[in-house]
């Protein structure tokens, strides 16, 4: 397989990927934070640990997007 | 999302099997029959039997359809070995390429009329995610023991408790995204074409989006495998 067409599946695979990765991870975050709130303390501490992990979430997904472009540049070096 | 006709579900009805008219069904016989599984079936059915047609007896001068084989297998093993090397493609390259020639063939076949993709169900690609999830943390502590947990941690110890909640994150939503996104996109063509089918069947309205079915069920395909790959090549591969 040319050089080109393996580069140009490698571009869409990542980059067609990366915004259901965002989304994923900051509903993953604040599902979790969510989920810690209500079942875990019952509710106690209500809204903390729902804007903590939002902020994981949000956090992770743009982890993942920079991975994602650092991953590809570190490859055109 | 139902289907204006469904002929395995036709069939199975005729037959007297109890075919679910919902998403699932309540007895086990009819999950069993519900349309997505049927299809399933049918479409491991087609890969066997048209790879024992073709490559039921091996040729020193290929023929036909040992040609198409070796061009579709070599061109995968040579993709594969490029991205996660040599050893890692010897060892997973049948269940990278089983995974790959079924969703694609199942991505396909719902472009014909009276059949549905498989993959257009959250449970089919669902299954097919955890599988290469679970399997890439099997390979990240097969190769490095204990030690994998280093790719959690982040660079510097003072960031571990930001970075390992964060990355833990980021490790779940490759299961959410991985999945959500080819049984998306596939839904999403299945149910346009379904909805121009029944508006204006008659004036040929769905052909436009069937050719864009056809890119769509390949790239998807081609996106699954490689990020598969990717994910193996990453756990395999040390902490930076």
């Amino acid at each position: 397989m040319s050089d080109l067409k393996n580069e140009w599946i490698h571009l869409l695979a990542n980059y067609g990927h990366v915004g259901f990765t965002f989304v994923a991870a900051i509903f993953i975050g604040l599902g979790g934070g969510i989920l810690l709130d209500q079942k875990v303390f019952d509710g106690r501490t209500a809204p903390w640990f729902t804007f903590i992990g939002l902020a994981f979430g949000i956090a992770a997904g743009f982890k993942n997007l920079l991975d994602i472009v650092w991953r590809h540049q570190d490859k055109k070096k | 999302m139902e289907h204006p006709i469904l002929f395995i579900s036709i069939i199975l009805e005729k037959l007297g099997l109890p075919v679910p008219h919902g998403p699932v069904g309540h007895t086990i016989l009819e999950q069993l029959c519900a349309p997505y599984m049927t299809y399933t079936w049918l479409v491991m059915a087609f890969l066997f039997v048209v790879s024992k047609l073709t490559l039921g007896n091996l040729e020193m001068i290929p023929g036909k359809g040992q040609n198409f084989w070796e061009i579709v297998v070599g061109g995968m093993d040579e993709f594969f070995a490029d991205n996660m090397g040599r050893e890692m493609t010897d060892k997973f390259f049948p269940m990278i390429a089983t995974f790959g020639i079924y969703i694609a063939v199942a991505n396909l076949i719902g472009l014909i009329p009276g059949f549905m993709s498989p993959t257009a169900s959250i449970n089919t690609t669902l299954a097919l995610t955890i599988i290469v999830w679970v399997t890439h943390h099997v390979i990240g502590f097969s190769t490095h023991g204990i030690g994998y947990y280093k790719h959690f941690i982040g660079p510097m110890w003072w960031l571990i408790p930001l970075m390992l909640p964060i990355e833990l994150i980021s490790n779940f939503a490759r299961l959410l995204s991985l999945s959500i996104r080819l049984f998306g996109n596939i839904m999403a063509k299945e149910t346009l074409l379904g909805i121009l089918f029944m508006l204006a069947g008659a004036f040929f309205a769905p052909l436009p989006i069937m050719i864009l079915g056809v890119l769509v069920s390949l790239v998807q395909a081609m996106v699954f495998v490689l990020l598969t790959v990717v994910y193996f090549g990453q756990a395999k591969e040390h902490a930076h």
